[in-house]
């Protein structure tokens, strides 16, 4: 049985599907699920009614924070949820997750990461998307910092999208080490001697979309850079296509021609389907919904905080880092 | 007159057959009436398509399946003095599987009563085939007026058919809340042969007024949203499953803590419950606002008492007691209101069940 502890904050809509989502995850039929819906009791059971779900897998735990991320993330501490669905703003989010829970062994921070869709497909369940990270639970990393993100991102490519040797790169401005910062020089070095890790060097922030690497990783702050400068130039392109619909009969014609392709980009963009992205470094599960997630979305996270807690991505990061230093144990011999 | 509402025919309104129990309750220790629909609300039954019916139709009672707990909980309600009467809307035809499959399942029972489908097909009455009111509402007077007696009732049903309707209207006429202009109407609305009008009319003229009908359980077999059956008022429990009921009748006072017990274990060594989905079960009650935890104590001294009985179950023992600590924290801090309304409004009621 897999507990998953959602945090249920924000206005009615947003509470609602929350509540959708936890629903509908209710009744998946496949794998023990047991879902503790945090937040106020009344708010959540007024919604829970009105929905088609199972009951005996979803508790409530009354929290009267106007944010009951705390709460929440207090279960995961306690070992009373295995996984976290963390749906409100990252930043109370990766706190209350840095004040109440234990990094794993040899993680000196932990890592939010970000799912980004790409031209090309990833591991042997062909996931259309590269993992980003970190994307901004901290702003800065030494090499050591980088290197750790690099095995954790590895790890969780490996247990979610079944890829057994995900290209690991690390974001810089140019391919070139020479001019490269410190830290990321430090960490592509000892990424290119470690055992375990396919490390495919430096990578230009211009070369994620294509997908040449499965984990990309980088400091918090140009991590978040990257990845909100990606989302605002997705929501361009979609809305250039709206506007051309509307402006002339030809440009209208061209864009219902080009309809097809910008479904499927529509398709290869919508984070809804990916459900939720992980902070990684510690034993539980934390998946950060989007904080736009409607139910299908809170419904995909719970899929993956199952799947993940079932991967048990903090044994295969203790295995990673004991073959890394295995292997540097034996580069020294 | 159509050839169907022709007096000469007499009125099918159901076949109770004969007593096939092997053991009736003797009439002075029938303490309340316990009525209970079989297909999903007894027995995992499928017929949303040609070929699941035709599957049902054909199935032995070995193959048959009962919900989780039911059998137990009709076994207990029966022993806390329970006359136990099933009335489905199977055809009369499946009475000997039916039978059996109750006798495999332990359960006894004093009455039952089945759909005369075949007569209705006979006869031409297709209308029938499908209608549950015309054929449940008079069978439901009819065996109460039979019973010669003013007793409580339980009522059992599902959310697949008309059953909240039927068994609140049913409550309601007991209770004398319903005048005859607006029953007339309701018939009228619900397309009733005219027999099975007259019949009601028959059945309501001898009928000794008591308001009896104490809850309505309705098994929430499609998980459809309990907030469905709000305007029904808070008669009507919509239930996920067996445990619930039984911690309801515990609230109510109809059953003991150890039969809940008894009805726990049952769900945890056959249907594979532990103690999270027994625990969430409580609490979704609890925040519904159908039972409070003070009403509940006695289950968990009932699990200290009553506990080594059940060491031959393992693990249901250490589930049970894994529940009992949950019990207090399943405590609703604000439960919804469960649903008041000031009357049913059955004609726009009939309407929705319609839709469904």
């Amino acid at each position: 049985m897999t507990s998953v502890a959602i945090d249920a904050a924000g206005g009615s809509d947003k509470v609602r599907e929350i509540v959708a989502g936890a629903a509908r995850a209710s009744l998946d039929a496949a794998g023990a699920l047991e879902i503790q819906v945090v937040g106020d009791e009344r708010r959540i059971t007024e919604q829970l009614i009105r929905m088609r779900h199972n009951p005996e897998r979803i508790s409530v735990v009354h929290s009267a924070a106007e944010n009951p991320v705390r709460d929440a993330v207090r279960l995961a501490a306690e070992g009373a949820a295995e996984a976290l669905v963390l749906t409100g703003p990252s930043g109370p989010a990766v706190a209350a997750c840095r004040d109440l829970l234990t990094l794993l062994p040899g993680v000196p921070k932990a890592a939010l990461s970000a799912v980004y869709p790409t031209a090309l497909r990833h591991g042997a369940k062909g996931d259309p998307f590269t993992l980003l990270l970190d994307v901004g639970a901290g702003l800065q990393a030494d090499a050591e910092d980088l290197v750790t993100f690099a095995f954790l991102g590895a790890t969780y490519a490996r247990a979610i999208s079944q890829n057994e040797s995900p290209r690991v790169a690390l974001l810089a401005v140019d391919d070139d080490l020479s001019i490269a910062p410190p830290a990321v020089a430090q960490a592509a070095a000892r990424l290119a001697r470690t055992r375990g890790i396919t490390f495919v060097g430096l990578l230009e922030a211009v070369d994620i979309p294509k997908g040449v690497a499965d984990v990309v990783v980088a400091d918090g702050f140009s991590g978040n850079t990257v990845i909100k400068l990606l989302d605002g130039v997705r929501d361009l392109a979609l809305d250039l296509a709206g506007y051309a619909q509307k402006q002339r009969l030809l440009w209208k014609i061209g864009v219902a021609m080009l309809s097809g392709v910008l479904s499927r980009v529509k398709d290869l963009t919508d984070w809804e389907q990916y459900g939720g992205a992980p902070l990684l470094g510690y034993p539980q599960v934390v998946l950060r919904a989007h904080p736009d997630s409607d139910g299908r979305a809170i419904h995909n996270a719970c899929r993956v905080a199952v799947k993940a807690v079932a991967a048990d991505v903090p044994r295969g990061f203790a295995e990673l880092t004991s073959q890394a230093s295995h292997g540097a144990q034996d580069a020294r011999a | 007159m159509s050839p169907a509402d022709s007096p000469a025919v007499p009125p099918a309104i159901g076949d109770p057959g004969a007593p096939s129990t092997p053991s009736p309750t003797p009439a002075s220790e029938i303490r309340r009436v316990i009525r209970w629909d079989l297909d999903k609300t007894y027995l995992r039954t499928e017929f949303e398509s040609f070929g699941k019916l035709l599957r049902t139709a054909l199935q032995r009672a070995d193959q048959k399946v009962s919900f989780p707990g039911a059998p137990m909980l009709m076994q207990e309600l029966r022993a806390q003095g329970g006359r136990i009467c099933i009335i489905s809307g199977s055809p009369r035809q499946m009475r000997k599987v039916l039978e059996e499959k109750l006798r495999l399942d332990g359960v006894d029972w004093d009455e039952f009563i089945l759909k005369p489908n075949l007569s209705n097909l006979m006869r031409g009455r297709f209308r029938a085939v499908r209608d549950q009111i015309g054929y449940k509402l008079p069978a439901l007077l009819a065996s109460r007026n039979a019973l010669g007696r003013p007793l409580p009732e339980l009522l059992f049903g599902d959310d697949a058919e008309a059953d909240a309707f039927i068994y609140s209207l049913y409550g309601d006429l007991l209770a004398g809340r319903i005048g005859e202009k607006l029953l007339a109407r309701i018939l009228e609305a619900a397309d009733l042969y005219e027999d099975q009008r007259r019949l009601i009319s028959e059945q309501l003229a001898v009928l000794e007024p008591q308001d009896a009908v104490q809850r309505i359980f309705i098994n929430l077999e499609r998980r459809s949203p309990p907030a469905r059956f709000a305007p029904y008022g808070a008669r009507v429990v919509p239930v996920y499953n067996y445990f619930q009921a039984s911690l309801v009748a515990l609230a109510d006072g109809v059953l003991p803590a150890s039969s809940v017990l008894k009805i726990a274990v049952d769900m945890v060594t056959h249907a594979g419950y532990g103690p999270a989905a027994l625990a969430n079960s409580l609490q979704d009650l609890l925040r519904r606002g159908y039972a409070e935890v003070g009403a509940l104590t006695g289950l968990a001294d009932a699990v200290e008492q009553y506990g080594s009985l059940f060491d031959v179950f393992r693990p249901a023992r250490d589930i049970l007691e894994a529940f009992v600590r949950r019990l207090s924290a399943a405590a609703a801090n604000r439960p919804v209101e469960p649903p008041r309304p000031e009357a049913i409004d059955y004609l726009e009621l009939l309407a929705d069940t319609r839709r469904v």
